[in-house]
């Protein structure tokens, strides 16, 4: 019988030698235990991260007119969400990879009506407000060419928009009920109550953030925030923390993509990443069948370093 | 102090984190510590020999 030729990436030759005993449990052990305590010590030494959430209450006072024009831009759907496409809506093709259109494929899978998810519902939770329930009947009876000429109206005349005494004050004069709306909206917001109405409005239990999340994004109130921290996208931000503690640097080649093009300069950015790093996560994966790529330890030698006892035995 | 003051860490690293540029790479100086550590923890694993080798050398 012919032996097959020794492949030496992928053979193994068989060993004659001695063998040594190892407890592989009792080294477990003793890492679980060193890290456990170098964690416990380096917590009682410098604490863990913990910044006092960004909430739509603070924005709405901190940054007023940010927080206004951001509501009319979710009042007029040209908000970045609202533009965005799937998951959220139909308004964009959404993230393509080439002529792959895989946000849409995936659909709409977590629906945002920005006028009625962040204005309509909202102030109709608040209780005992006659003149707000009899201007969100106006608008609910309304037809939707009549509504589209308020929005067009309120949205011209917000040109003008100013904050007096803590109020807003848009002066539309053919806008409908919108000025009220949009004042009422703007003291719900200044009060807190329109955090907890954008979390409780998708059911009992308030785990579910996207929709104040997403609201917040639309506006530059949070970027600025996560600017002057270096968590932006192009700051390297996903590997980064507050403060002055280390991140997830494990992120470094994910996060380095999306400061260098095409990555930076597309819209389909977030797509082109994922896709790359598929593409080497699996070339990572399949190294023992990748000619040259699996040669790799072998030729580096590394290995007779760690074993140099050994192979300093050998001829 | 309060019981929550007793709680608070020695040293918090809550101040606005420092960060170290070249070029396109921006690192925070937590991040580039936490890097330069792991690479000398790799080096060391290296270089330090395996525990038991001497005992392994009395008793071949």
């Amino acid at each position: 019988m012919r032996s097959k030729a020794f492949r030496p990436d992928v053979d193994a030759p068989e060993w004659k030698g001695g063998h040594s005993p190892y407890d592989i449990i009792k080294e477990g052990t003793i890492a679980l235990v060193v890290v456990s305590i170098l964690t416990v010590l380096l917590s009682v030494a410098f604490g863990s991260p913990d910044d006092p959430s960004i909430t739509i209450k603070a924005w709405s006072t901190n940054a007023p007119m940010d927080f206004a024009t951001t509501a009319l831009s979710e009042l007029n759907a040209t908000s970045g969400s609202a533009q965005y496409g799937a998951p959220y809506n139909h308004a964009s093709t959404g993230q393509q990879l080439g002529p792959l259109t895989l946000a849409k494929w995936i659909g709409v899978r977590v629906p945002v009506n920005s006028v009625n998810d962040y204005i309509i519902d909202p102030l109709r939770s608040l209780p005992k407000q006659p003149a707000l329930t009899a201007d969100l009947s106006q608008w609910s009876s309304a037809s939707g060419s009549t509504r589209a000429g308020w929005v067009k109206d309120y949205s011209q005349a917000a040109n003008q928009m100013q904050i007096v005494n803590g109020q807003l004050v848009v002066n539309a004069t053919n806008a409908g009920p919108l000025p009220v709306m949009m004042a009422d909206l703007f003291q719900m917001a200044r009060t807190g109550a329109l955090d907890q109405a954008l979390v409780t409005q998708n059911g009992f239990y308030t785990s579910d953030y996207t929709l104040p999340l997403l609201f917040l994004a639309d506006g530059t109130y949070l970027s600025g925030i996560a600017q002057k921290q270096h968590l932006t996208g192009d700051q390297w931000g996903m590997m980064n923390e507050t403060g002055n503690y280390p991140g997830q640097a494990w992120l470094w080649l994910y996060t380095f993509w999306y400061q260098i093009k095409p990555f930076n300069a597309s819209g389909n950015g977030d797509v082109l990443v994922w896709g790359l790093m598929m593409v080497l996560s699996a070339g990572l994966l399949l190294t023992p069948f990748i000619p040259g790529l699996r040669s790799i330890p072998r030729k580096t030698r590394v290995y007779r370093l760690i074993w140099r006892e050994h192979y300093r035995s050998l001829p | 102090m309060s019981s929550f003051g007793l709680l608070a860490a020695i040293w918090p690293l809550t101040t606005l984190g420092h960060y170290v540029s070249w070029h396109v790479i921006q690192i925070s100086v937590a991040n580039l510590i936490v890097i330069i550590l792991m690479v000398v923890t790799f080096i060391v694993a290296l270089f330090a020999p395996f525990p038991g080798r001497r005992r392994r050398k009395e008793n071949p």
